[in-house]
């Protein structure tokens, strides 16, 4: 029993990273279909598409920046060996992971699905871009704001 | 600073010299054609017929371009070509070009090579298909003339079914002795366990019986095979005919290619220069094209900006004694187009302004009163010294490297020159160098890191959190004051009142206010700001309701208003993404300094493998967390800060200029 803390902080750490990573594949993926569907048209808006299909990629990277805090915190990296956890600290990383994970996930799917209009968008108006851009980030704030709860919370809690 | 005056021009003069003056306002560049004819009015005759002819040529420079830029290998690097190192010509040497190239003739070749070559391909592809009907027969040994010239009562037919209908077939055909004696049934040989979907068969039969035979067969799902007249000879001597064909064929096709590639070497950069000149004048004609006339004379209107408008106008006028050319100031009534004009230092950030949508020719210029922020929104979204000096280092780089940029792009990356700086300034303040780069691999610099550091956002966030937070209050308050100017400058004294000045005491106040209770401020500050919120709140409570009738109505829309303070606070929060994206960025350089360092134990390669792990890793994270930067940062200003007194709305001002798609056109 002596493990579940650090365990239970390490499903945390892999939901933080597993599920934000999902949600910008598919994101990335729904963006990517339809970028590929206009450059059939216009190979020459590669430049614009890829910049709008790489916009619901960040929550992966907000996933994976939590899940290394985490590690980093437990010790893990590195030679020094885990920190000791009780359960409650264990529970107490994994609800910091929450955050991210969840939001991340559903974000980027929809993110990606708004990017895919936007790219729609530019198809026809290219002089559009700069809107193009902002209706994703719109979504993007959610995670944005997701990430630092869980950063706020992760360094809320004293471990070792 | 701000939106440029402009002058209205109204130019009178004969149609004589009607192609010079269409020349000289487009090689000014600064010259906007207003239109004052009908939508469906005939253009002027002489314009028209210039037209026809261009759009003629333009036609056959689409179809090569079309037709050969998949040939071509364009010598210059496509980023080269971004930056403006394209191969340079005066508009004189593209008519020079235009008037020596004979473009029907390269037409005339293209299309023939494009002819032959689908030529070729249909004879291939139906070889191909012959060859694989070929394969399918090779059980067969009989020489093929069988199937359609047979012998006097003998004839044949071949085609492919399922394994499972064979029995049925078979049946069928050993059903009634005429068939017996008259037909034999060849099935080519296949293996039973591989369970192919259909197998092949040839089937003889007496002349006599073709009707019922045939029937037969479609009947038992024998779907037949049709065998080209042409094949005479058993299947293994016309497949190797066909083989030696098909490498002919081939060949051809190679050559053909080959060609193709010569004609697009030879051709694509005539064919690039011609294409800008075609639409350079295109573009010219198609400006004046919206001229009124009478008999002999042409009347063009266009806007120019005020501060060009005496040497264009002394250019225009030096073409011919019989020009009348009159500037004026525009209407009341008149909306003009808006052009940004702004000193250097604001310039690069007018893409910001236009990317939003244009100010309206009399409205506020947003681009001076963005900058300062997003400048420093985006240096803590990035927030790293070690980045800002990449980033800084490869767009001097590319300046020293790179003459002939075009302006639009040179202003961009300047945006990212002037961002950098501020950049590395946060990078200092908060002690962030490729992350923690400085802590892990050089500890000897750390005091001197340390001793620079004005915020920590790895061990007091919260620090950073109140910052992102006051920047957002600052930002947003400074929205509503110019709100509220825009509004006493259209005399809307209540508006400003009501609408902005209380809601900027009300949230000023309460700012106060919390912070004083917090203790951070001297006491009689939280008085002051007592004071600002209450008549903030009052002021917004009585103009919510200053429209509605009865006592209750004015009392709901009053608190409904107050609620709106709910927003506000949805405004301030958001701005906590900077402290979100600069954390971003500081924790992934820090993950991979950690990954390098980790890649450095293992034995012999292992320095090289953190060297490849740490450069691959901070490049890649310049380019993720830039664009995090651009973005979030510019959010903040079309959301939280143009929400409050910018929408655009203005034609932005498109001059007309000579076309510069492939090569720099110089007048």
């Amino acid at each position: 029993m002596e493990m579940l803390g650090l365990s239970l902080a390490l499903f945390g750490a892999a939901l933080a990273a597993a599920l934000a990573g999902i949600g910008s594949a598919i994101g990335i993926g729904v963006a990517g279909g339809a970028a590929a569907g206009v450059m059939t048209e216009d190979p020459n808006k590669f430049g614009s598409c890829l910049i709008l299909q790489a916009l619901p990629g960040t929550q992966g990277i907000y996933g994976l920046l939590i899940a290394f805090f985490v590690l980093n915190k437990l010790g893990l990296l590195g030679g020094a060996g885990a920190v000791a956890l009780t359960w409650n600290q264990g529970l107490q990383i994994f609800a910091s992971c929450l955050p991210i994970a969840v939001v991340g996930w559903y974000s980027a799917i929809w993110q990606g699905k708004t990017s895919a209009a936007s790219i729609q968008m530019i198809s026809k108006k290219p002089e559009a871009m700069g809107k193009a851009i902002i209706l994703p980030a719109m979504v993007e704030t959610y995670a944005v704001l997701a990430l630092l709860t869980s950063i706020l919370m992760l360094m809320g809690v004293q471990v070792g | 600073m701000g939106v440029a005056k402009l002058k209205k021009a109204e130019l009178y003069y004969h149609k004589s010299v009607h192609e010079q003056i269409a020349a000289a306002i487009q090689e000014t560049g600064a010259c906007q054609i207003i239109s004052t004819v009908e939508e469906n009015q005939p253009r002027p005759s002489e314009v028209e017929a210039l037209i026809s002819c261009i759009e003629e040529k333009l036609a056959d420079v689409r179809y090569l371009n079309r037709t050969l830029t998949p040939h071509y290998v364009d010598p210059i690097p496509a980023l080269d070509r971004m930056l403006g190192e394209r191969p340079e010509v005066t508009m004189t040497e593209l008519e020079e070009l235009a008037n020596k190239t004979d473009l029907k003739k390269i037409c005339d070749d293209t299309r023939a090579v494009e002819r032959e070559t689908a030529d070729v391909r249909l004879k291939l592809s139906e070889a191909k298909l012959n060859y694989s009907i070929l394969s399918s027969l090779e059980f067969f040994d009989y020489p093929l003339s069988i199937f359609n010239e047979g012998t006097r009562t003998l004839t044949a037919l071949a085609g492919t079914i399922k394994p499972e209908n064979l029995p049925g077939l078979k049946a069928a055909l050993g059903d009634f002795s005429k068939f017996a004696q008259d037909t034999e049934l060849i099935i080519a040989p296949y293996n039973e366990k591989e369970k192919p979907t259909e197998v092949c068969a040839v089937l003889f039969y007496s002349r006599s019986v073709e009707a019922e035979v045939r029937e037969l067969c479609s009947k038992n799902g024998l779907s037949l095979i049709e065998i080209p007249a042409s094949f005479s000879g058993t299947p293994a001597e016309e497949k190797e005919k066909l083989t030696a064909a098909i490498t002919e064929l081939e060949a051809t096709e190679k050559l053909l290619a080959v060609k193709m590639a010569d004609l697009a070497n030879d051709n694509m950069l005539t064919v690039q220069k011609l294409s800008d000149y075609y639409n350079s004048l295109a573009g010219r004609y198609n400006g004046t094209a919206k001229s009124d006339e009478t008999e002999s004379t042409m009347l063009t209107k266009f806007w120019l900006p005020a501060d060009r408008a005496e040497e264009i106008k002394s250019k225009i006028e030096a073409i011919s004694p019989e020009i009348d050319l009159t500037l004026a100031d525009p209407e009341p009534d008149e909306e003009p187009p808006s052009l940004l004009s702004n000193g250097s230092l604001v310039r690069p950030f007018n893409i910001l302004t236009e990317l939003y949508s244009s100010p309206r020719y009399r409205g506020i210029d947003p681009t001076p009163l963005l900058a300062p922020f997003f400048w420093i929104f985006f240096g803590m979204c990035l927030g790293d010294a070690g980045y800002a000096l990449v980033v800084f280092g490869l767009i001097l780089y590319v300046f020293k490297k790179y003459k002939k940029i075009s302006v639009g792009v040179k202003e961009f990356i300047r945006l990212f020159l002037f961002c950098s700086v501020s950049t590395f300034i946060y990078g200092v303040i908060s002690g962030s160098f490729f992350g923690n780069f400085i802590d892990s691999f050089v500890p000897i610099l750390v005091p001197l890191k340390n001793s620079l550091m004005l915020v920590d956002p790895m061990t007091n966030p919260m620090q950073v959190l109140g910052i992102s937070l006051l920047l957002g209050v600052i930002h947003l308050m400074f929205g509503l004051l110019v709100a509220a100017y825009e509004k006493i400058r259209n005399k809307e004294f209540i508006d400003a009142i009501g609408s902005n000045i209380s809601w900027f005491l009300f949230i000023v106040g309460l700012c106060l206010f919390g912070v004083g209770l917090g203790g951070m401020l001297p006491p009689h500050f939280t008085q002051i700001g007592q004071f600002m919120a209450i008549i903030g709140a009052v002021i917004i409570f009585f103009y919510a309701g200053r429209e509605k009738k009865g006592i209750i109505n004015k009392i709901i829309s009053g608190f409904l208003a107050l609620y709106g303070s709910t927003s506000y606070l949805g405004d301030i929060l958001s701005y906590s993404r900077l402290l979100a994206l600069g954390f971003g960025s500081a924790v992934i350089g820090m993950v991979i300094n950690l990954l390098g360092g980790l890649a450095a134990n293992i034995p012999y390669i292992g320095w090289l493998i953190a060297i490849v792990v740490i450069i691959g890793g901070h490049l890649f994270s310049i380019a993720i967390n830039i664009l995090g930067s651009f973005v979030h940062p510019l959010r903040l200003q079309y959301v939280e800060f143009f929400g409050k007194f910018y929408s655009g709305g203005g034609e932005p001002f498109t001059p007309m200029t000579l076309s510069q798609e492939f090569v720099n056109v110089k007048a």
